[in-house]
């Protein structure tokens, strides 16, 4: 009897635990719902960003409480994996990859005349004709961030337009005793960087299709054209452009570093511009990896906002809050400033957003306005051509490996290996 | 009532008291290893609700799998290394260490303190102190001793020794106290006696110190061995298994393998090896050190 009497309290307390660390609640007495939602922070998007950022959409969801995780490391898609093979996955999700998620058929798409009348690029990252998160600001990934005092120092008059331009520039640099290019080499995504750049303007500037061809077996990594692409960045370590030792240069070290002209120029995510130092944002400038024959290529990834589990207890209250917070301009003034976002509203300009923006950021806007040719950023675009699960860490790990190692063979061959194992 | 009796419910009182450790044990170990085995025989994806039955093809997979090859032969060499050191450094602290006076008794403390401290903590501290710019390149190049930064984290080679030397750092607090523990129970009559008989201090080691510690070092080095086996923390916050995946233990590869690239039931049989070359590994080097312990 005694034992029974201690068994129920323990069961009750038991199940309130079970009842707490549910993914999401709704009902009570005021018809209250709360809905849980899966963030990330950066030293641009900070906790008090993503608070506020919250509340206010929050209020234009009468009875909605947001329950805000954050995702442990940048990596969003791997902590959602976890929450989802735990039972807990988010009713919302910021800046996942969808297509990973459609496939188990996690994610609820948006109803397409709320995005075509809202944004610029409407099926700017749809994945299978739908859209999943919200096409909210672009970026490009990556562009090349030049510092113009190093560059007149070196004696290079204008930024290069063809790969030899770039190289002839590098070799310049390097001479003059400047180090050519910071790679903040020892986060792998940031390692990866230039080798973004040079996949995309010479495979995807020649064929934008060439990720979705990928994926029918047309082509490969070990195709000659790729090889040649990756010989160019395997070039640049060879002949010592990137600082001594980039491998074990943490990313935040690598903005630090460029900042204080310790290098001339810098491949990073247009994200960079929100960390352009704002008295003197004047020495630098950006331009695009250059290409063999100097035509520009743009590698471009189009998303910023939320994605909406197809689990939610509650998603019309998930899709009212998703779609407040995807056109709140206070968030958008905050992505800009702070996340060198560019916004895609439609019917806008930087100016009706209030911002206070660098030249650079500015010039680097008018890629995006401007009719060229946008690629996906080879790695991040989160639409048809994204990445197989998993693939990017392989990438990653290639680009570093090549930052040693000759065998741009061997790599890509490993490429296609991990690929091949991930499409299976 | 008989002594006999007596015995005997104390021993099923005592029975009873381990019934809730066993408890927990087996929902908390014995369970998920069951769990983790049936998983192994599935293409289980932790986004997908259904798996199915797939046999052994999991475990014939491993055998073409480089990157499995790759972490395994990393994760065994950094054990053996990183127990040799880290013990080998134990015994010489230990024996520094084996005096009672208060600042001893600090410098213990201070001994332990790597133990203490979270594995990702260290990580992230080691990675600071190791990065291009860190404090031990500052140094190094202040005292003159190097001209240039050395690239600790940022060589596959280096990268290696840059967490074994952490491992044997934070796993030394632990060899250290348990060879002090061993060391305090030698009678010092034995010494004084080895003396007399005139042995050197290398004799006294090797004929006294070694044997009499021989149990101590017996549980420290299979529990420095398990422990570098199953190491994800510090390597994790450290290197994250870069660079070009240099660095990945086959606990960090599982974790890749499972919430990265979505084989939950591979990643699971990858596991179930980890656990049978953890119990070959530990059963077969605690077999030898008892064999020693007796001809010692």
């Amino acid at each position: 009897m005694r034992h029974n009497r201690l068994l129920a309290p323990c069961l009750a307390a038991g199940l309130v635990l079970i009842a707490g660390c549910s993914a999401a609640s709704t009902g009570g007495k005021s018809g209250s719902t709360s809905l849980t939602y899966l963030t990330f922070e950066t030293p641009s998007l900070t906790a008090s960003f993503w608070d506020t950022s919250i509340a206010s959409a929050q209020k234009s969801v009468p009875g909605l409480t947001i329950k805000k995780l954050v995702a442990p490391s940048t990596d969003r898609d791997a902590y959602a994996k976890q929450l989802q093979a735990s039972g807990q996955f988010p009713d919302l999700l910021q800046s996942i990859t969808p297509s990973t998620f459609v496939q188990a058929g996690l994610l609820k798409p948006y109803d397409q005349g709320w995005v075509d009348a809202n944004f610029l690029l409407p099926k700017g990252n749809a994945y299978k004709g739908n859209v999943y998160i919200p096409p909210t600001n672009s970026q490009i990934i990556p562009m090349v961030f030049y510092n113009k005092k190093l560059f007149a120092k070196a004696g290079i008059g204008q930024p290069p337009k063809t790969w030899s331009e770039f190289t002839a520039a590098c070799a310049k640099l390097h001479t003059a005793g400047i180090t050519p290019i910071e790679l903040g080499g020892g986060d792998p995504f940031a390692a990866s960087m230039p080798l973004t750049g040079i996949l995309s303007a010479d495979v995807l500037g020649k064929n934008p299709s060439w990720l979705q061809d990928r994926y029918a077996g047309k082509v490969k990594f070990t195709d000659a054209n790729v090889e040649t692409a990756v010989a160019k960045y395997r070039l640049l370590a060879k002949n010592r452009y990137f600082e001594d030792g980039a491998l074990g240069v943490k990313y935040a070290d690598s903005i630090t570093n460029f900042t204080a002209g310790k290098a001339a120029m810098y491949m990073m995510g247009s994200w960079f511009l929100g960390a352009v130092p704002k008295d003197h944002a004047d020495d630098f400038g950006a331009f695009m990896t250059p290409t063999d024959d100097g035509s520009l290529v743009v590698p471009f990834a189009v998303g910023g906002s939320m994605a909406i589990s197809a689990k939610t207890p509650a998603p019309d209250k998930a899709t009212a809050f998703a779609k407040a917070w995807s056109l709140d301009p206070a968030n958008y003034k905050a992505l800009i400033e702070g996340d060198g976002a560019f916004p895609m509203l439609k019917g806008k300009t930087l100016a009706d957003y209030n911002v206070n923006v660098t030249q650079v950021f500015k010039d680097s806007y008018t890629y995006v306005l401007n009719q060229n040719t946008k690629v996906s950023a080879f790695g991040w675009a989160t639409n048809d051509d994204s990445m197989p699960s998993g693939l990017n860490d392989d990438y990653y790990a290639a680009s570093q490996a090549l930052y040693n190692s000759d065998d741009v063979a061997g790599q890509m061959a490993k490429l296609d290996a991990a690929w091949d194992k991930a499409t299976k | 009532m008989t002594t006999h009796a007596h015995r005997h419910r104390g021993d099923t009182a005592l029975g009873a008291l381990a019934v809730p450790a066993l408890g927990l044990y087996a929902l908390f170990i014995i369970v998920p290893v069951i769990m983790s085995a049936v998983t192994s025989l599935t293409d289980e994806n932790p986004l997908l609700a259904h798996a199915s039955f797939i046999g052994a093809a999991n475990y014939t997979d491993m055998i073409h799998d480089d990157a499995l090859t790759a972490s395994l032969s990393f994760t065994l060499v950094m054990a053996g290394a990183v127990t040799i050191v880290a013990n080998a450094a134990g015994i010489g602290f230990a024996m520094l260490l084996n005096k009672t006076s208060l600042s001893f008794r600090a410098m213990r403390t201070v001994a332990f303190l790597p133990q203490v401290l979270s594995g990702v903590i260290v990580g992230f501290v080691w990675r600071y102190i190791l990065a291009q710019d860190g404090i031990l390149n500052h140094i190094l190049v202040g005292a003159g001793i190097i001209d240039r930064p050395i690239t600790w984290l940022g060589s596959p080679n280096l990268a290696m020794f840059s967490v074994g030397l952490v491992a044997a750092w934070v796993l030394t607090g632990f060899t250290t106290v348990v060879h002090l523990a061993a060391l305090q129970s030698v009678p010092v009559e034995l010494y004084q006696a080895a003396m007399v008989d005139g042995a050197g201090p290398g004799q006294r080691f090797r004929r006294i110190t070694l044997p009499m510690v021989a149990p101590g070092t017996t549980i420290s080095v299979t529990i420095s061995l398990i422990t570098m086996l199953k190491l994800y923390d510090i390597i994790a916050a450290l290197t994250s298994g870069g660079p070009a995946d240099a660095t990945q233990s086959t606990a960090l590869y599982i974790v890749k393998l499972a919430f990265t690239d979505d084989r939950f039931g591979y990643a699971s049989a990858v596991a179930m090896l980890l656990l049978v070359v953890s119990a070959v590994v530990a059963l077969s080097v605690t077999a030898v050190l008892r064999r020693r312990e007796v001809d010692l």
